[in-house]
């Protein structure tokens, strides 16, 4: 899995900087774009779907407990034609993710890029 | 040799088709196809049918039409087509905001208006000839259009639906696709350009070249513009890139959470809370 992963994310190196492509809809009515965030958790389930595929995560606090995140990535179809599938991420994989969140305050975010511990970028491009 | 040449030309045509997955999956050994597409599209003359007609099935397309802006995407001056619209239009207008539009709620998108995803056009043809021109929509949501190409006309009583009721006619190389019967709930582009029910437009595809289609469409809207206007965009196609599953029901979960005080519709909902 990490060697087919690594080779996968190598080989689309070249095309997944972020270029902005029209999404299912206007992401700044639900996303404020002036409040970036970024995190690390370990993926709890992964929603291979449209109009958006998702991601959600366990973030530590503090205190010791997790609190579970629902990561906003671009649309299943946009991401199958970056070349990604349903299998680059895993239930227990440790990722970062970098985006802007919602402007109801709950525990959403609109993904910019979701990083692997090396810092590979996976499901990136085509959120906007 | 004649024979084996043709045998020879039908079993190269039939490989690729052997040789594709029962669903369809990119190999990722290869360039993806958003990659393909960035790099624009491919240069090359107007493919064309072996009786002379132009091709334009032979690839998806994306774009030839709004989504965001009808007025500045359709080549129109700021204000421009603003100023046509009637005082009911622009006041209804004024009120709307993009989280209540139909295209978040997995509604289709109507006419002109297109989505990020791609397009194909599908002619049939039957002992008759050609009888109808579909244009299947991968977006919002695995829409198809039914263009009658058999020479009818409209009939007198229309019910009103999304697409409309489409007849089609070819005007030497132009695709003409002429439409009435709309219902008035699709929005033009995010920025909410009404429509009414009078809604008639009049769409000319000419494809330009391999890679590029110009959509030259007239919308003469007698309910909610003050003179008919025409608007132009182009359409491009992506070498190797074919119609997706797009089921925007499956997961949407727009506005829900997000927004605080969301009123807009919800359709297909969330799969988690």
């Amino acid at each position: 899995m990490r060697m087919k992963l690594a080779a996968l994310v190598a080989g689309l190196g070249l095309f997944s900087v972020g270029v902005p492509v029209l999404a299912h809809h206007a992401v700044g009515a639900e996303y404020d774009a002036s409040k970036t965030v970024k995190l690390t958790g370990t993926v709890t389930k992964i929603e291979w779907t449209n109009p958006h595929a998702r991601i959600y995560f366990d973030v530590a606090q503090a205190d010791g407990t997790k609190v579970n995140w629902n990561v906003e990535l671009a649309a299943r179809s946009a991401l199958v034609r970056q070349g990604w599938t349903a299998r680059t991420l895993s239930v227990g994989d440790s990722v970062t993710v970098e985006g802007i969140l919602a402007r109801s305050g709950v525990n959403m975010v609109n993904a910019r890029a979701v990083l692997l511990p090396g810092g590979q970028k996976v499901f990136s491009g085509e959120n906007q | 040799m004649r024979k084996f040449f043709v045998a020879f030309l039908m079993t190269a045509a039939l490989l690729p088709l052997l040789a594709q997955p029962a669903s369809m999956q990119y190999d990722t050994s290869q360039t993806p196809i958003a990659a393909v597409r960035r790099a624009g599209p491919p240069k090359g003359p107007v493919p064309r049918l072996p009786n002379g007609m132009v091709d334009l099935m032979d690839a998806t397309w994306t774009g030839g039409g709004p989504v965001n802006d009808l007025e500045g995407q359709g080549g129109l001056k700021k204000g421009e087509l603003d100023a046509l619209l009637l005082p009911w239009a622009k006041a209804l207008m004024a009120m709307r905001d993009e989280t209540q539009e139909p295209h978040n709620a997995c509604l289709p998108m109507g006419v002109p208006r297109v989505t990020p995803f791609p397009y194909r056009f599908v002619q049939n043809y039957t002992h008759k000839g050609p009888t109808h021109m579909f244009i299947l929509h991968e977006g919002n949501i695995h829409s198809y259009r039914q263009i009658f190409m058999d020479g009818r006309k409209h009939p007198a009583d229309l019910d009103p639906t999304w697409y409309g009721h489409s007849i089609g006619r070819w005007e030497k190389d132009t695709l003409v696709i002429d439409t009435v019967g709309y219902n008035d709930k699709f929005w033009f582009d995010r920025r909410g350009h009404p429509h009414s029910e009078q809604l008639h437009t009049v769409e000319r595809w000419t494809r330009l070249n391999l890679g590029e289609m110009e959509n030259k469409v007239t919308i003469d809207d007698p309910g909610a513009y003050s003179k008919p206007f025409t608007v132009t965009f182009m359409a491009t196609t992506t070498p190797g890139d074919e119609l997706l599953e797009y089921i925007c029901q499956e997961n949407n979960q727009y506005g829900i959470q997000t927004i605080p005080g969301y009123k807009g519709p919800t359709f297909g909902g969330s799969t988690s809370k």
